[in-house]
């Protein structure tokens, strides 16, 4: 086991190696550059040069690259050309909005999704199944835009019950930081629990299809106890998957809710940082999402040991 | 008079009494509060010097001063300067500046502290550098007179020290020695009514009051004169989506949102918290040609584009259908800057003649071979005016290419001959002729026209106002001869405050903050 975890950490290099030199090569041969963008659009090209040198951007691609490689080694990724400071401390400032977010809005997804599911798995093609897959349809169908738009527009500017957006952190002021995520996790958390309620519901159905279920019932234990205690652990496998997965997308950064909430998160700075070429910072969020996404997956097939005593690596 | 109309005369005396002191009360700034503005985005830098990023323009004209800055008519008026004389010859200008100002970390500004910031100014800045190459000299003379010494006479030397965009912000010398041109400066001392506390990157910028700030005596003039920060801070949010600037601002989080989308107009007019202001100028509209490299080279096809377009109902488009946010005018300065706004008949703008389009295109040679006009989908107003003028001139024969690509590759692409024909833009305010930037053979476009590039070189040098006007006018004419980009029309912007904001200027192109208050 110890053997198989050391192996799945050691694949993680080769995998960033490639995610990193894709992002970078890929952010380098689009046109536009930072210079440009931060110069402003009257910026003359004798300034524009003089600007390109000072960042080092006119040496060679290959150049560029191999001293990138070189800065991340020592564990430093580089400086941010547009806003001043080292790319570490951008990411390390954006990391507790999109953490936060994230886990709200799995919250909130989780707790929609799993027992919609469950619920609409115990009694097949009932109004409940029908309802519940009807709006965990809409769920995947609805932009999350315009979820939020609207969200805002009834609570915040016809209700204000909510602030409309904006961000408080939740070490400085718990209550506003609540206030402040409440829309955004209910509208990113409602997008995401459509799936998770479907697969929820494929998985409980299979279960429930076993031969085993039927001895449960035949023994007389309650509808309750059936789902619950023997039925939904069985199914929660590919659930917790899903869940992984969900996890990770919403670490990449939910960028339109961080935008049209304002929370100033990685997928926002991700956003802003392609739009005006802020390389060192575009190579700084990919490779810390590559590095989640990756880690997450291996938590999640470590989660599967536990929750099933048959599944075991070696 | 009787005991009951005595009393109602008395009662009606008072409460018109009460009735004129509220509304004069409500008219007494009071200090106190955080004025939460909601803007764009981030700004590149906060280095005035640096670039001309019109959000580094709004930000730093809070935190620092010119020697000059510009009156509501936007002529040029004392800022940081007392005053100044010129020679006999126009070649030396002698700047005594004010005194007992102080820079937001103690220090006193004084001779020393101009001079090192406006050579830095004149390394980096596109207005430093042309003001700058008429100058052959700029020193200190005593502790609080500097002397700028010219090459040959220039018309352009206060307004230069006056443009609130890329201006000659007065930094300490410390500050101005320390940074070399080419680098942002990323300490932040001026000697504005505001100084900053706190940037954090895509969360806030805070601004407090400087209170030692020296405030000049006259009453506030345009962007000048008088300045009290009667706010404690300023606090400007970038709000990036333009949906939710709109909702803060209705909702009061925000007390003032700028660059809002004109749809947003009607549902803010029901709002009677909220105040609508028109922001004039804004932008006018261009679309600028490649004159170095490719088919629009070709002047007859310039013309045969500037013949077909009718602009109306292009500008009204662009405006959501409201007359109030557009403005139709051939003059190249808007009607705002009064000093060069001209009235000149008979120039072959907005003809909408297609028969002379289409004799033009005959007369240029032109085969149907494809124009590639790039334009971009970020300024949403680019967008529409470029595929309705796509439209307009394929029904003439023109063949447009219409490329859409995000600014950063516009804004680079631009500078490439190979890449394009045509490109969209919207042009600022220009407070002099010489700042035409499509004029000259630098910018994007590169106009090389002798007749244009001569009569922008006299501009410089002409310094009795009335001839510049008449140059100003034959400049006018050239330009619709030569056609080194389409004018269309003017396009006007939608900002909203709350109601409990007292004392905006709403005629200044850009917003500013000081003398304003809170009224709650």
């Amino acid at each position: 086991m110890t053997a198989y975890l050391v192996r799945r950490v050691a694949a993680l290099v080769p995998v960033l190696v490639v995610v990193v030199t894709v992002a970078f090569l890929l952010i380098h041969l689009i046109p536009g550059d930072p210079v440009s963008v931060m110069l402003g659009p009257d910026a003359t090209p004798a300034q524009i040069h003089a600007a390109r040198q000072a960042l080092g951007l006119d040496r060679p691609l290959w150049e560029q690259l191999l001293k990138f490689y070189t800065r991340i080694l020592r564990g430093d990724l580089g400086q941010s050309y547009f806003l001043d400071r080292p790319v570490t401390q951008a990411l390390l400032e954006r990391a507790e909005p999109t953490l936060v977010l994230t886990f709200s809005a799995l919250l909130v997804a989780v707790v929609i999704g799993v027992p919609s599911g469950i619920v609409a798995a115990a009694q097949p093609g009932s109004l409940w199944d029908r309802a519940l897959m009807l709006a965990a349809l809409l769920g995947v169908c609805v932009p999350g835009f315009w979820l939020s738009l609207n969200f805002i527009y009834l609570f915040a500017v016809r209700l204000g019950w909510l602030p409309a957006a904006g961000y408080a952190s939740i070490l400085v002021d718990p209550l506003a930081a609540l206030r402040y995520m409440v829309l955004p996790a209910v509208s990113l958390g409602f997008s995401q629990s459509a799936l998770i309620a479907r697969i929820s519901r494929s998985c409980m159905l299979e279960v429930l299809a076993q031969d085993y279920i039927r001895t449960a019932r035949a023994k007389g234990l309650s509808p309750a106890a059936v789902t619950w205690m023997h039925a939904f652990r069985n199914a929660l496998v590919p659930v917790v998957t899903v869940i992984g997965i969900t996890m990770a997308i919403l670490i990449g950064g939910a960028v339109v809710t961080e935008i049209v909430f304002n929370i100033p998160g990685l997928g926002r700075l991700i956003i802003s940082a392609v739009l005006r070429r802020d390389y060192p910072v575009v190579q700084g969020v990919i490779l810390v999402t590559a590095t989640a996404y990756v880690l997450i997956n291996l938590v999640v097939d470590m989660l599967y040991v536990l929750i099933d005593p048959r599944i075991g690596y070696e | 008079m009787s005991p009951g109309r005595f009393r109602r005369s008395s009662v009606a005396f008072v409460a018109l009494l009460a009735f004129v002191s509220s509304a004069a009360l409500a008219q007494t700034p009071r200090r106190g509060g955080v004025l939460r503005v909601g803007n764009l985005g981030e700004p590149p830098a906060l280095d005035a010097h640096w670039t001309t990023a019109s959000i580094t323009e709004t930000l730093t004209n809070h935190l620092y001063e010119g020697l000059y800055s510009l009156d509501a008519s936007n002529r040029p008026i004392p800022m940081l300067a007392e005053s100044h004389t010129v020679s006999r010859d126009g070649l030396t200008y002698t700047f005594k500046l004010r005194q007992s100002v102080k820079f937001h970390n103690g220090k006193e500004m004084t001779s020393e502290d101009v001079v090192a910031s406006l050579a830095r100014w004149s390394k980096q800045s596109i207005y430093g550098k042309a003001l700058f190459a008429q100058v052959a000299d700029w020193r200190a003379v005593d502790r609080y007179t500097v002397e700028m010494r010219l090459k040959e006479k220039s018309a352009i030397v206060l307004i230069s020290l006056a443009v609130p965009n890329n201006f000659g912000a007065i930094y300490p010398k410390e500050i101005a020695e320390k940074f070399p041109p080419e680098v942002k400066v990323t300490e932040y001392v001026g000697t504005g009514p505001f100084k900053l506390a706190e940037w954090k990157p895509d969360q806030y910028i805070r601004m407090v009051r400087f209170d030692e700030y020296k405030s000049r005596a006259e009453k506030p003039n345009g962007y000048g004169g008088g300045k009290t920060a009667w706010v404690d801070e300023i606090r400007w949010i970038p709000v990036p989506e333009v949906a939710t600037r709109v909702a803060q601002v209705e909702t009061g989080e925000l007390e003032f949102a700028d660059d809002l989308n004109l749809d947003a107009y009607d549902r803010l007019q029901t709002n009677p918290n909220v105040r609508t202001i028109v922001s004039k100028p804004y932008y006018w509209l261009v679309a600028v040609f490649n004159k170095k490299d490719g088919l629009m080279t070709n002047a007859k096809l310039r013309q045969a584009w500037q013949a077909a377009i009718d602009i109306e109902p292009i500008m009204k488009n662009v405006a959501g259908g409201r007359a109030e946010f557009y403005r139709m005018d051939s003059s190249l300065a808007p009607v705002e800057i009064a000093a060069w706004h001209t009235k000149l008949a008979g120039l072959p703008w907005n003809e909408h003649n297609r028969d002379k389009a289409r004799r033009l295109l005959k007369e240029a040679g032109y085969r149907g071979e494809p124009i590639r006009f790039m334009t971009t989908q970020e300024y949403k107003w680019m967008y529409d005016f470029a595929l309705l003028t796509k439209q307009q001139l394929e029904d003439v024969g023109f063949t447009i290419d219409l490329q859409v690509v995000d600014w950063a590759t516009l804004v680079k692409r631009r500078n490439n001959p190979k890449e394009y024909d045509v490109f969209t833009t919207g042009m600022g305010a220009f407070y002099d002729p010489t700042h035409h930037i499509y004029l000259t053979a630098s910018w994007p476009g590169w106009t090389t026209d002798e007749d244009i590039l001569r009569l922008q070189a006299e501009l410089a040098r002409e310094t009795d106002p009335r001839k510049r006007m008449a140059l100003w006018e034959a400049q006018t004419r050239q330009f619709y001869e030569k056609v080194p980009v389409i004018r269309y029309g003017d396009l006007f912007g939608l900002r909203a405050m709350r109601t409990v904001v007292k004392g905006f200027n709403e005629r200044t192109e850009r917003i500013r903050f000081y003398n304003v208050w809170l009224d709650k």
